[in-house]
């Protein structure tokens, strides 16, 4: 296996060529771009532009037609036993729109569940971990509530604390706020923000312009499967380079 | 003849006694089948789900023949069927024991497997894609996923249709009469035949019939209760 040792100045997350087709639709046509250790990146783009898809490449929930991706020094979409692939899974985090908690189980046994499951740990271990994160993400009282109990923003929190009891070096997030209510968008971002304070490396899909902007070391634009631009926020919101994003811009400010 | 007199059968310890008999059987031929039905059920489930398209094909095989012929000629088949065709020293265990309800408890069962296995398939398919995809993002293999996230969850949306079809099982029970299986309805008829009091017999094993089922759908509300995470009290 061509296993890159990881060292700290190889990117975390390299995507190289990406192509990937729908039937005759091409979805993502060559993707070259690269996200740093400890960088946070936010991907946006027009609906049905390939957001999505390309970042669910990354941990392989999709697969590609050509090209590379390599996560944390290994390359995902090599040829592997099904076994490794679960294991290298496992190390990336992946946030969903629609949060995909379990709902026959309780928040904490949500966060619980997969280290025990699979990584082996014990369960007073796996357990004392998740009140950490429940804690962490502001939900300590609520361990012991089962999804449908809970609102939205608390969900996206638990989900979140879900990915990270996995110890991921890496969080994915596609639209973690746009199923959301208003007003618990912020309750989601700020526990997001944290995150990329403690300095993990985050590829983000979101809308939330607030958040890039504050946020983000990166904005990546992308257009009907390409990445058009790729700038730093606060040069992306003030000079937009392509006449895709200044339209794409004065677009989600009305 | 005279009026309605239910003490005519229930006074009488010999009547009372070719019921019980009836009842013990009606049970023994409707849990046996119960769990043969359950344990095809969940076998003719991992075919589905097995890769190939072959497992796939004989369960749907298995599904169409056991739901689209009457119950009561698959019972007919296999007692008058496929039993004589059975070797003789086969033919001569099973009538040291019991062939007619050993029969009853396989053509029930097998025929129940069919809606069960559907039961606990349609419970699976409502369970939402996302949910294999959170356990695989996870790092949970197929096994593992199926384990602990899709199948507690599809067994519990299974949990109505299944109660509603254990409830029908226990009634088919009844046609096991007609291969001479001596369960509660075969006692009824008996009781009618040697007391002339045809009205009392039905009327009592029609209520014996409704109590029962009754029971097995409060059983199957107080599972169903205690299933829900949310309900149990256990939040
Ligand atoms: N499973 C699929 N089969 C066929 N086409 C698909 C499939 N999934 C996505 N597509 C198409 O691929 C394109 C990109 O989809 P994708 O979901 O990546 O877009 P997106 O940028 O995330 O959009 P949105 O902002 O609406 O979430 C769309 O045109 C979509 O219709
Ligand atoms: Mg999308």
């Amino acid at each position: 296996m061509n296993t890159i040792a990881p060292s700290k100045n190889s990117p975390m997350i390299a995507l190289t060529g990406v192509h990937k087709s729908y039937g005759n639709y091409e979805v993502l046509k060559g993707i070259d771009a690269e996200v740093a250790r400890g960088e946070v990146v936010v991907i946006c783009g027009p609906s049905g532009s390939g957001k999505s898809t390309l970042i669910r490449t990354v941990n392989r929930l999709e697969e590609i037609g050509s090209g590379s991706i390599s996560c944390d020094g290994n390359n995902i979409h090599q040829p592997m036993p099904a076994k490794e692939l679960n294991r290298l899974r496992s190390r990336i985090g992946f946030v969903f729109q629609s949060f995909n908690l379990f709902p026959h189980l309780s928040a904490i046994d949500n966060i619980a569940m997969s280290p025990m499951r699979v990584k082996g740990l014990q369960r007073d271990v796996a357990y004392a971990k998740a009140t950490k994160l429940l804690e962490r993400v502001g939900l300590a009282d609520k361990a012991n509530a089962f999804p449908a109990q809970l609102s939205g923003g608390q969900q996206q929190r638990v989900a979140i604390a879900r990915a990270l009891a996995m110890e991921p070096p890496v969080m994915l997030f596609d639209e973690p706020t746009s199923a959301l209510d208003p007003e618990m968008v912020g309750e989601v971002l700020s526990v997001m923000k944290g995150l990329a304070a403690d300095g993990m490396t985050m590829m983000c899909v979101t809308h939330e312009m607030g958040f890039a902007r504050d946020v983000a070391d990166r904005v990546w634009f992308i257009d009907q499967g390409q990445i058009v631009e790729s700038a730093r926020p606060e040069d992306f919101f003030s000079r937009p380079q392509t006449q895709r994003a200044q339209r794409f811009l004065s677009e989600l400010r009305h | 003849m005279s009026n309605f007199d239910l003490s005519e059968i229930l006074g009488n310890p010999e009547y009372v006694a070719m019921l019980l008999l009836g009842i013990k059987m009606t049970f023994v031929v409707a849990i046996g089948s119960w769990t043969l039905a359950m344990t095809l059920a969940l076998l003719l489930l991992g075919l589905r789900y097995a890769p190939g398209p072959v497992g796939n094909a004989f369960v749907t095989a298995y599904v169409s023949y056991h739901r689209n012929v009457p119950t009561l000629v698959q019972l007919l088949l296999w007692y008058f069927g496929i039993f004589t065709l059975m070797p003789d020293p086969v033919t001569f265990w099973l009538n040291d024991h019991n062939a007619e309800a050993i029969f009853a408890v396989i053509g029930l069962g097998l025929c129940q497997a069919a809606y069960f296995s559907e039961d606990l398939r349609s419970g699976m398919r409502a369970v939402s894609p996302g949910q294999m995809e959170a356990a695989r993002a996870l790092g949970h293999s197929y096994v593992s996923a199926m384990r602990f996230v899709m199948v507690p969850q599809g067994s519990r949306n299974a949990l109505p249709a299944l109660i509603n079809h254990s409830v029908s099982l226990f009634k088919n029970s009844s046609l096991a009469v007609a291969i001479g299986v001596a369960e509660l309805t075969y006692a009824v008829k008996e009781i009618e035949n040697l007391s002339f009091r045809t009205f009392e017999s039905y009327l009592l094993v029609t209520v014996l019939y409704l109590v029962f089922s009754l029971m097995i759908m409060a059983l199957g509300a107080y599972v169903a209760r205690r299933a829900d995470p949310v309900r149990s009290g256990r939040a």
